[in-house]
């Protein structure tokens, strides 16, 4: 039974390994992991007064961990700062993607089928392939997809969050889903 | 108005779909599209389901990942400490 009042001192024990492997599957690094778990620890202690009894002590560390993850992500996003006619920079841009006379599809790029997509890859290998892709985008591709569809912030929160603009913002994730499809397509799917 | 649009076109509008609501207008154009182009159709479902993988991967990875080191822990202990906990 969770306690009405916090014992920081035994945190560590009691949410390190929990609030350490949610840490672990957003970053994929486990100094930054172990240092947004610390982080939270310590951020917590700070705002114990702010702690309502009721609540569960689980659950705040959580919120606590969430905002630092996303913190995260808005240093990754902003590691390099781009303007929009750069954001393609490290990564490809749509004009890799379309015939920039008629905008179809360049036929190498145009999407295969991935009707077998459950059967020609396990669910863990599939999770894997979509990780490595993901971790290939350019940082901010990679911070806005992540904080997008893993953290499901809403496109208004992430501009705000990273002082984009709307379109700033479409070009971006528009431009993460074309890299992320192809990186899966090359990867296993769509070959069957 | 309903106009032809192309795969650019429709494959960004797609990627706007789950943020924001198309005008009706666009939303037809963007179906008549869909319509006579296999290629954006398949795009149309693989991008919801890269979007629904990149979740469920997380959720998977934060209920079956490692644990904490002993020594991070110990750390981490240690730190809280000397911040008064």
């Amino acid at each position: 039974m969770t306690p009405s009042i916090p014992i920081p001192a035994q945190w560590p024990a009691r949410y390190g390994d929990e609030l350490f492997r949610f840490a672990l599957s957003r970053v994929s690094d486990t100094d930054v992991a172990e240092e947004l778990v610390q982080e939270t620890f310590l951020s917590a202690l700070d705002g114990l007064a702010t702690f309502r009894a009721e609540a569960s002590e689980r659950t705040w560390l959580f919120v606590i961990l969430r905002r630092k993850i996303i913190d995260y992500y808005r240093r990754q996003a902003r590691s390099k700062q781009v303007s929009l006619d750069e954001i393609g920079e490290g990564g490809a841009t749509e004009a890799d993607f379309f015939n920039p006379e008629n905008g179809h599809w360049t036929g190498p790029q145009a999407p295969a089928s991935w009707l077998n997509a459950d059967a020609a890859l396990e669910q863990q290998e599939l999770h894997d392939i979509l990780l490595r892709c993901q971790q290939r985008l350019p940082a901010q591709q990679g911070a806005v997809f992540a904080m997008r569809f893993v953290e499901e912030l809403s496109a208004e929160e992430i501009c705000q969050e990273l002082g984009l603009s709307s379109a700033n913002y479409w070009v971006i994730v528009h431009r993460a889903k074309l890299q992320l499809r192809r990186c899966l397509e090359k990867h296993g799917l769509g070959k069957n | 108005m309903l106009r032809l649009i192309n795969c650019q076109n429709a494959t960004r509008l797609l990627d706007q779909q789950p943020d924001r609501a198309l005008p009706w207008g666009t939303r037809a154009s963007l179906w008549l599209h869909l319509r006579y182009c296999p290629y954006c159709n398949r795009y149309a479902k693989q991008t919801v389901l890269i979007a629904e993988w990149a979740r469920v991967a997380a959720a998977s990875r934060a209920s079956s990942g490692p644990t904490l080191p002993e020594a991070a822990k110990e750390r981490m202990r240690a730190r809280l400490a000397e911040a008064g906990a």
